[in-house]
Order: C-alpha cells, then sequence, then structure tokens
C-alpha cells in the first residue's frame, strides 16, 4: 500500500476569464447619460428645493394640527359620490369589455375581427384616463355621469387585455368536452370556458375596480365631482385644514376598500380559509 | 345505472351575490345621475368636436415639443430618484432582510398610506407648496414612484432563497453588508425591470400632472382644452400615443435583455 494519492497540483488551475459584458456596460452608460442628460437639462430651479422640507412641514402643519374635523360629513360624501363613479364605471367597463374580450381570444373570434380588438384594447392603455376624461368631458360636459362614462372606457383596454389573456390560459379539457357532448359555440363557451376563467376573471374587476377608486379622485379634480374637486377648491381657497381632513378621508376609504377587495380576491382565487 | 350526481346547493348564493352586486350599481347609477337623454343631445352637438380630434394639427408639433421634453424629463429624473429611495426602503420593507419587526411594519404602513393617494392628488397640492412647474410634478411623481417601488421590490426581497443571506450572518458580518452582499443580487434584475416598468407609468403621469400644474405636456393640454382647440389637442394626445408606445416597445426589449 504504498500508492499515495498525487498531491494537489500547486501551480493552480487558471482562472476563468470574465465573461464579456460589453453589451451590458453600454446600456448602464446609456441609462446614466440619460438620467444626467435630464436632469441637466430639465428647467427646474433646484435651489427652490432648499426651502422645501421647512415648507412642506409648515403646510402638513397647517392640515394636520389639526384637520377639521367638521368637514369630515361633506368629505365623506364627496368620497361617497366617488366611489359611486369608480364603481359604476367599472360596471360599465366589464359590460364593454367581456364581449369583445370574447372576440378577442384567440380559437374564438375570427382573426379579422381579433387583430384590429386587440389594438384597439392596446390603444385605450396607452392613453392615460385622464386624457380619455378630458376628451369625453369635452363632448359631454363635466358631471359626476361622464366622468364614470370616462373611467368606463378607460377600463375597457385593460380589462379586454386581461380577459383574452385568462380565457387563452384556459384549461383545454372542459371546452373539447363540451365540445364533444355536441354544445354550440355559446353553450361551449357558457359552460365549457366561462366556469374555468370565472375565478380569475372576478379577481381582475375587482383590481380594475381598485384603480378607478383612484382614477375617480383624479377625474374630480379636473371638474367631475367628488372628493377631487372638493380637493381642488379647498386648495385653491387654501383651507388647509379641510385638505388634511379630505387627505384622510380619502387615505381612510382607499385602503379600507383595498383591503376589502384584496381579501374578496384572495377569496375567490384560493377558495374559503380552511 | 349511475345516479346522476347530486347538484351541489350553491346557486342560490350566486343569485344573491348577483343581486347584491346589482343593488350597488343601480345605487351607484343613480348617484351620478346617470342621464343618458343628455348624453345623446351633447353628442348631436359634439360631432363638429369629435371630427375636429380625428384631424391632428400637425403644424402645432414645433410648438409642442419644449412641453414634450418637459414631460419626459420629469419622468426620467422621478424615476431615477423614486428608484433610489425605494431601493433602501424596499430592504426595510421586508422580513427577510430587515431584522427589526416594528421597522418592517413602520416603512410598510407608512408606504400604504403614501401609495393610498393618487400622484395627481399629490401635485395638486405640492402647486401650492412649491409653486406651478416641473418641480411640483416630478415631487409628486417621486412619492408616487417610491411607493409603487417599494411595494413591488420588497415583495421580490420576501420571496428570496435566504440560504446566502444566512451564510453571510454566520460569518459575521453585519445586517446591512449581508442584504447588501446576499440579498441584492438576487433582487437586481426584479428592481431594474420594476424600474423600467415605473419609468412607463411616468410617461403616463407625467403627461397629465400637468393638467393642475405640474408641469409637461399637460399644463399645454389645460391650454388648448380650454380655447376648444381640438385639433391641436388631438395633436398632444398622439404625441403621448407616440410617447407612450415607444417607451413600452423599448422597455419590453430591455427588460428582455435583462432576463436572457
Amino acid at each position: 500500500m504504498t500508492a499515495v494519492a498525487a498531491p494537489p497540483s500547486t501551480t493552480p488551475t487558471p482562472r476563468p476569464s470574465r465573461p464579456s459584458r460589453i453589451g451590458a456596460r453600454l446600456i448602464a452608460l446609456a441609462i446614466t447619460v440619460i438620467v444626467i442628460g435630464a436632469f441637466w437639462s430639465v428647467e427646474i430651479d433646484w435651489s427652490q428645493l432648499v426651502g422645501f422640507p421647512a415648507n412642506l412641514v409648515r403646510y402638513l402643519g397647517l392640515m394636520f394640527l389639526p384637520p377639521d374635523l367638521s368637514a369630515v360629513p361633506e368629505a365623506f360624501a364627496a368620497t361617497v359620490l366617488s366611489v359611486q363613479m369608480a364603481w359604476f364605471g367599472t360596471v360599465i367597463g366589464i359590460v364593454i369589455s367581456l364581449p369583445l374580450s370574447f372576440l378577442a381570444t384567440n380559437g374564438i373570434g375570427p382573426v379579422w375581427l381579433r387583430i384590429p380588438l386587440r389594438g384597439f384594447f392596446a390603444l385605450i392603455r396607452a392613453v392615460p384616463e385622464v386624457v380619455i376624461a378630458v376628451l369625453i368631458l369635452s363632448v359631454t360636459g363635466l358631471t359626476a355621469f361622464t366622468g364614470a362614462l370616462a373611467i368606463g372606457i378607460g377600463s375597457i383596454g385593460t380589462l379586454g387585455k386581461w380577459g383574452y389573456e385568462a380565457m387563452e390560459g384556459a384549461e383545454a379539457g372542459p371546452i373539447e368536452a363540451a365540445r364533444a357532448a355536441g354544445g354550440s359555440t355559446a353553450q361551449v363557451l357558457r359552460w365549457g370556458l366561462w366556469p374555468t376563467v370565472t375565478p380569475e376573471v372576478l379577481a381582475f374587476w375587482l383590481y380594475r375596480f381598485e384603480i378607478n377608486v383612484r382614477a375617480s379622485a383624479i377625474l374630480g379634480l379636473i371638474g367631475a365631482g367628488g372628493i377631487g374637486k372638493m380637493l381642488a377648491d379647498n386648495v385653491q381657497f387654501r383651507i388647509w385644514d379641510s385638505v388634511g381632513t379630505l387627505l384622510i378621508v380619502v387615505i381612510v376609504v382607499t385602503v379600507l376598500i383595498d383591503l376589502a377587495s384584496g381579501a374578496l380576491r384572495r377569496r375567490i382565487v384560493h377558495g374559503p380559509k380552511r | 345505472m349511475t345516479t346522476r350526481p347530486v347538484k351541489p346547493r350553491t346557486a342560490w348564493k350566486a343569485w344573491a351575490v348577483g343581486a347584491v352586486v346589482l343593488a350597488i350599481t343601480v345605487w351607484t347609477a343613480i348617484g351620478v345621475e346617470t342621464d343618458i337623454g343628455a348624453l345623446v343631445r351633447n353628442l348631436g352637438n359634439a360631432v363638429n368636436n369629435l371630427v375636429a380630434l380625428t384631424q391632428p394639427d400637425y403644424w402645432f408639433f414645433p410648438n409642442t415639443l419644449p412641453a414634450l421634453a418637459q414631460t419626459l424629463q420629469m419622468a426620467v429624473i422621478a424615476t431615477a430618484i423614486g428608484a433610489a429611495v425605494g431601493l433602501p426602503l424596499s430592504f426595510l420593507a421586508s422580513r427577510v432582510t430587515d431584522p427589526s419587526a416594528p421597522l418592517v411594519a413602520i416603512t410598510r404602513s407608512v408606504m400604504n398610506v403614501v401609495r393610498a393617494v393618487p400622484d395627481l392628488l399629490y401635485a395638486s397640492i405640492l402647486v401650492t407648496i412649491v409653486g406651478v412647474g416641473a418641480l411640483s410634478g416630478t415631487i409628486a411623481l417621486v412619492l408616487f414612484n417610491v411607493g409603487i417601488v417599494v411595494k413591488l421590490v420588497s415583495e421580490a426581497i420576501d420571496s428570496v432563497d435566504r440560504g446566502p443571506l444566512e451564510a453571510a450572518l454566520a460569518t459575521g458580518a453585519t445586517w446591512v453588508r449581508a442584504d447588501r452582499a446576499a440579498v441584492f443580487p438576487q433582487v437586481l434584475p426584479v428592481f431594474a425591470s420594476q424600474t423600467l416598468y415605473v419609468l412607463e407609468l411616468n410617461v403616463r403621469a407625467s403627461t397629465v400632472i400637468g393638467l393642475v400644474g405640474g408641469g409637461g405636456l399637460g399644463i399645454l393640454i389645460d391650454q388648448v382644452r380650454t380655447f376648444y382647440r381640438y385639433h391641436q389637442l388631438s395633436l398632444i394626445i398622439l404625441e403621448i400615443l407616440v410617447a407612450v408606445l415607444v417607451l413600452e416597445a423599448a422597455s419590453s426589449w430591455l427588460r428582455r435583455k435583462l432576463v436572457s
């Protein structure tokens, strides 16, 4: 037993050369240049920032120390109107987008309809809701109803896209079964496809409602009524303690709606807690 | 012959939910004072506006360039600051990288509050504090961005592989250094891709933030809207569309590069 394992070689194996990362470096460089360029070229007087923290503290004091609690009932009523706008808008969006998203689904709609529909969804998604609202409001005037209409039309883009994506991701089994049983196209969609996608679809309807609650507050700023309008008015007349109350109401209502809707979505997707 | 399976008795529940949803919808429809008649009448009057909207006034383009540039600058600056501020906060907001439970809770709840306020509401208040212009819009965007970055990145941190972190801590590293060496590289791709996503959101948001005085194309939208110049409004919307679509294409290309 004299055989001894060869001692480990003392000359180290050469280190693997670093992979070339020229592409990554170039992208990083380009991003740096763009960011620095933006800072350098923008017409912002950064010296204004010097007084900003002190100013912010002062205004926060004006708003919240103390907020004007007598404005709560009015703020609450305005928030309810905003939420109504959001809900009704979401329903309008659902009613319009659901049939369209069926038609935009691979294997259901004909190709000459599918492609333009998808383009239409993409187009609406690309335009900010507020711009859609400005367009609609310029045609029909400023009311809460037209605000809801703007929210509804603005929702078609995302709802339509999520809809056809959900339906294309649906299990093929039930659809084949329904078809094999002799179902008509409508019956196949109703009993083979719809039940498998319902949870997902309901979940993103709720999610869109959460987004629309925020959108409706914004639409108020440009005159559609509700909490946004009340905020804009109070800011304009510098009634800061009411602004503080409004912000508190907005935050509380938004967070509560998010929590409720989030819990509901989890329950819809994952089933009741066992 | 097998018997038919018993029909589950949950149908009434679906009907009940449907009835509640319908009731809420009717309530909201009344609340917003739905008036189809007025809509149809106004549509009749508005045909001219609609026609104008399909005919952009291309000669207006040079006048929009400064505002368009400002919109893009605001978007880039806000994204950069938002990402830079949001990254460390995300580490504070995850139980994986932050050993202090109270600190996690505080960071998360502050961020929830920050996220609950829409960007344009921030802008409309900031305009009176720092004045009309790009600065107030940029600050509003930064607030909005920090909220999103922290939410998305801290969720990514929550689900990282903890092995490297435990190894780094076992060597006696401080939490900050262990997070930096063991967690940061894991979330870097997510962070980069979410930053791109934030940039996309910002280009959309910064085009409208001017409606309340925050600078960029929005100010122009407000002007042409007040004077009913629909041909010019149409061009601005076209520009927004092109800017958003180009940016989306660029960002999805970059994201594919990041993943591979």
